[in-house]
């Protein structure tokens, strides 16, 4: 059966497809949206798992969401509210924890109390991260030029590249070459003494990666957490209210409005290839949809090895494609709990916890846990990054009882008996998460009406990405820019005439970030 | 008296320049603080009748342009024309006896994977491709980042286009591999654990970082593109051609004088003071010692040029190295191949058991299995023992340099005995032949040699720390911003390791 043709077929309801999507009808397109699951949103989806309870059950907080994608779809229009969260609290066993406030000297204070020093460090700390983030910036929003390409059109972005470069003090370029090579914990040291603050500053390097505190390169990722934009202020954290399904409603709804025709429950067999040239895709049910162009929002494992013909690709290519490394390493436990959960060191229901928390206790604390996951565990003692959203949105669970996020890391997708040992697994990875939590909340575990736990491998077959990796592909030096997710196929273009990549993928890389759509859309368009 | 060229540090690097500068017609001085030349290059009776011929041990990658510049062959110095071949013994298995030649090697990699074997031959091939590349890189001064010139975009271009002109492919595949860790980059290649932990291993000696650390591969590039013959008679050997080069070129050699600071007068170096209050005066003073040191030990505050005081505290370099000497009665064998004897071997089965071995250090402990990597000097040079004893030269990786608690001599006992017992599973015959030892923990390397943190590369080989980043960009050049003071050690690019290349790039850009 074969229906009309689009001018391009999204594959893949997540923001960045929708972002895609979006775009295009915005430049006069027909685009259909295919979404596999029933609900759109990808990762960044919100669902009612236990009654009363939205659970933001991958993605929970937002920041890299870009501005200028805000205001071209007018997503405030379509619902989109960000709610700031504003604080930062690291609870200890011994001790009264660490928080760090929105104002500068209460801090301060709460810094001085570890160290005098550091307190003192700690805002030109953050001057200088802006100051980097700000250089790098126009960097995220590029197409990567190509620097070994001799068309005078790709040598003059080079040369474009250089000069961004050349502009720098050199003062700022040594900061910049450090934070792309050194290990957070490296970089900190140079600023900081104390351990704790290390650690909960340390831990924003590491998010989604398969690496530790302490690997060289982690430095940079740091950066990327530090350079959230909201309503252009940097380095700030928020929530859609509603949960972060919101934001992809809103996304989606500004597409809708924008013409664009969405299908869930649509799942893609294949990309349909004829001659060397993509002329649509099929799907599980049978069906054919043609269309011009094919843009991929789902990974590059999926989208090369998975649905296409392993004819229509020159090995070469296929075999750069098998080396980029998706490495899941992080699981997430969301909890509906019937009443607030007390950490003891610090009680009540205060502003401290109504940002996000880290169990981030010590630099070794985390190296540890990393170690685990080096050796085919999940870590006994893990990371964690909570956020407790019914404390800033009422919307999301009954008064009174609270909805509890907890990212955690590392669980790493590969486990030593293999990725299929997840299920059998999946209980002993939520109980580690509990009984650690536990230690700081010691109410926790009467709370709790329900659990959900998602291990790499549920991400993997219940989310669709690769081996659990939240950003479509480690965020490590060698993945990123123009070697993102291969050498000369940077450009949302991929080898098949007709079939292009929007995901996170492609540079810039993960976070709801909105840019790999909105830059694979530009380049879509140019080729007309 | 003045001289022109004051050198501090009479180790290897040391010696480079003093004798390349000297044989330009400079009048030039070099100070050391111990009884003898050499540093970490010194050969040393290290038990009655027995010498080791180093701290470092491996000669694989000195530059032959200094060996050709000073004819180091008319003083004494012979190099093998490739290098020996490394055995990795097993404790349950034949081993594995890796030579850099494809074709030598096949037969042995065959027995452990006939797929490796083939997949070596492409590997030495591509490492053929990008050794030439690397080696330019490694043997330019680094490029000047601070751009202030045309000229300075125009180095970094040709660097662009030298690695350009390899190919699209082979141009992105450099750049891909270069960060990434070391282990990713074997695993695309290899599957055999014994084989990737050989090949790996001598990229991570003396450094923090494990095979799944980022920008090692980096690190294995630069090693495996540089690796040629050994040298005879070890790095004492290099040591002694390099004194006597120094000799015959003119370049006064005093040792037992360290110096005490760098005199600095009206922004720029008047000369030297020793420790005995003496001053000598120079045109320049070329410092070979850390960096560390050499700013903010030997130079007042006062002197220290702008905006280099936090980086050079910033500097990281925590040893990793731990040496130990064995003097054998017998020779060293090995439980699975009777009868044969090797001059360099490494202990470590797979990656993840060095992974494991760096993972104490992060934690300031011990390693249970330390990763080995041995010489047995004896073999080539019997003299260096008595008539049938052996010495075995071993390079214990990685041991931290802040133990926790502190080191005493009951962990330096420790550490002996995890090392010998990783030495008696390949080797049983071997403990009963020990008839004296030495321990060095990175603790004593610091006191004896003067490094800061007891880092044998005088600085971390992270990227941060690396070509015009080392030791940071305003002297990456050799040249300092005080003027007259410049920089010829590990602790510049290239960076550590018997290479006498920092010594040579400070000696053309002292000219």
């Amino acid at each position: 059966m074969t229906q009309r043709e689009y001018d391009a077929i999204v594959i893949g309801g997540g923001h960045n497809g929708l972002v895609c999507a979006a775009y295009l009808a915005r430049a006069g397109r027909s685009v259909l949206v295919l979404e596999r699951r029933h609900v759109l949103g990808g990762a960044a989806v919100t669902e009612e798992l236990y009654p009363g309870f939205k659970y933001s059950v991958c993605s929970y907080v937002v920041s890299l969401l870009r501005p200028e994608i805000i205001r071209d779809l007018s997503l405030p229009r379509f619902g989109l509210e960000i709610l700031p969260l504003e604080c930062s609290f690291t609870p200890q066993l011994e001790g009264h924890g660490l928080v760090r406030w929105p104002d500068a000297d209460r801090t301060r204070r709460e810094i001085a109390a570890f160290s005098k020093r550091d307190s003192e460090i700690y805002p030109e700390f953050g001057r200088e991260m802006m100051k980097v983030g700000r250089m790098v910036k126009p960097i995220l929003a590029m197409v990567p030029p190509d620097p070994s390409s001799l068309n005078p059109a790709r040598l003059l972005e080079m040369l474009r590249l250089g000069r961004l470069f050349g502009e720098l003090t050199e003062a700022e370029r040594v900061l910049q070459a450090k934070m792309f090579t050194m290990s957070a914990i490296d970089f900190l040291d140079e600023w900081f003494e104390g351990d704790l603050l290390k650690a909960t500053m340390g831990v924003s390097g590491i998010i989604g990666t398969f690496q530790g505190v302490r690997s060289p390169g982690t430095a940079y990722v740091l950066l990327h957490h530090y350079m959230g934009e909201i309503d252009g202020a940097f380095r700030a954290w928020g929530l859609a209210k509603g949960g972060t399904g919101a934001i992809s409603n809103a996304i989606a709804d500004s597409a809708r409005n924008l013409g664009v025709e969405i299908r869930t429950d649509a799942s893609v067999a294949n990309i349909i290839v004829r001659g060397g040239q993509t002329v649509g895709v099929a799907l599980e049910d049978g069906t054919e949809i043609r269309a011009k162009h094919v843009v991929s929002g789902v990974d590059p494992h999926r989208t090369f090895l998975g649905l296409c013909e392993a004819t229509d690709l020159d090995s070469g290519f296929l075999a750069a494609i098998k080396k980029f490394k998706l490495r899941g390493s992080s699981g997430k436990v969301n909890l509906a709990l019937d009443r607030f959960p007390e950490f003891a060191c610090r009680p009540g229901v205060g502003p401290h916890v109504r940002g996000d928390m880290a169990i981030a206790p010590s630099v070794d604390y985390l190296e540890r846990a990393f170690d685990d996951a080096k050796y085919g565990d999940f870590s006994r003692r893990p990371f964690m990054n909570i956020v407790i959203p019914s404390l800033t949105d009422p919307t999301v669970a009954p008064p009174g009882q609270h909805m509890m996020s907890i990212f955690v890391q590392y669980a790493p997708y590969e486990l030593k008996e293999g990725p299929e040992a997840w299920p059998s697994k999946r209980d002993a990875f939520g109980d580690a998460v509990i009984d650690t939590l536990a230690e700081y909340c010691p109410t926790l575990k009467d709370s709790i009406l329900h659990r959900q736990v998602l291990t790499p491998w549920d991400l993997q077959q219940e989310f669709g990405l690769t081996e659990g990796n939240i950003f479509h592909g480690e965020l490590s030096l060698e993945q990123l820019f123009f070697l993102r997710p291969t050498p000369l196929w940077t450009r949302y273009a991929t080898p098949i005439p007709g079939l292009w990549m929007c995901g996170s993928g492609t540079h810039p890389g993960g976070g709801i970030m909105g840019a790999s759509g909105a830059n694979a859309a530009q380049q879509i368009l140019k080729k007309g | 008296m003045q001289y022109d060229i004051i050198i501090i540090g009479g180790g290897h690097n040391g010696l480079t320049t003093a004798a390349l500068t000297a044989a330009r017609g400079r009048k030039v001085l070099l100070l050391e603080g111990r009884d003898a030349p050499g540093g970490l290059a010194a050969g040393r009776e290290f038990h009655p009748g027995y010498r080791s011929t180093g701290i470092l041990h491996d000669t694989t990658s000195v530059r032959q342009s200094v060996i050709d510049a000073l004819a180091l062959e008319s003083h004494g110095l012979r190099r093998r024309s490739e290098p020996a071949a490394v055995f990795a013994p097993q404790a349950d298995g034949a081993g594995l006896l890796l030579s850099c030649d494809a074709s030598k090697a096949d037969g042995e990699i065959r027995a452990h994977s006939s797929g490796d074997a083939d997949q070596y031959a492409r590997f030495s091939e591509f490492l053929e491709r990008v050794g030439g590349y690397i080696r330019r890189l490694l043997a330019d001064p680094p490029p000047d980042i601070s751009l202030t010139r045309l000229g300075q975009y125009i180095e970094l271009f040709r660097k662009g286009w030298g690695l350009r002109r390899l190919g699209r492919e082979t141009m992105y595949e450099c750049l891909r591999i270069g960060p990434m860790c070391v282990q990713d980059w074997l695993d695309e290649w290899f599957e055999n654990d014994l084989l990737k932990a050989t090949l790996a291993a001598p990229a991570l000696l003396g450094t923090w970082t494990g095979p799944r650390s980022a920008g090692t591969t980096a690190l294995s590039l630069m090693q495996h593109s540089t690796a040629r013959g050994e040298i005879a008679g070890g790095p004492a050997g290099l040591v002694a051609a390099l004194v006597g080069a120094c000799k015959a070129k003119g370049a006064e050699i005093r040792t037992g004088s360290t110096v005490k600071r760098i005199r600095v007068g009206t922004g720029c170096v008047l000369g030297v003071e020793l420790e005995s209050g003496e001053s000598i005066d120079a045109l320049c003073v070329a410092s070979s010692i850390d960096p560390k040191r050499t700013f903010l030990d030997l130079l007042r505050p006062a002197d220290l040029p702008i905006g280099l005081e936090v980086p050079m505290q910033n500097w990281r370099c925590r040893g990793t190295t731990a040496k130990i000497h064995l003097a054998l009665s017998g020779p060293l064998e090995f439980a699975s191949r009777p009868g044969d004897l090797f001059e360099n071997i490494r202990i470590g089965e797979s990656l993840t058991e060095i992974e494991r071995a760096f993972d104490g250090v992060k934690y300031r402990e011990l390693p249970v299995r330390p990763h080995l990597d041995m010489r047995v000097p004896t073999i080539s040079d019997p003299t260096l023992a008595p008539e049938g004893h052996h010495v075995v030269s071993i390079l214990v990786h990685f041991v931290p340099h802040d133990l926790d608690g502190g080191w005493t001599d009951e962990r330096r006992d420790e550490l002996l005995q995890s090392t010998l017992a990783r030495l008696a599973a390949v080797s049983p015959s071997c403990v009963d032949r020990i008839a004296g030892h030495e321990v060095l923990t990175p603790v004593d390397i610091e006191r004896e040699f003067g490094i800061t943190g007891g880092h044998i590369h005088h600085g971390e080989h992270g990227l941060d720390q690396m070509f015009s980043l080392r030791p940071h960009p305003r002297c990456s050049r050799y040249k300092t911003s005080l003027p007259g003071l410049y920089l010829c050690g590990s602790g510049s690019h290239p960076g550590g390791g018997i290479t006498c290349a920092p010594g040579e790039l400070a000696a053309t850009a002292m000219r």
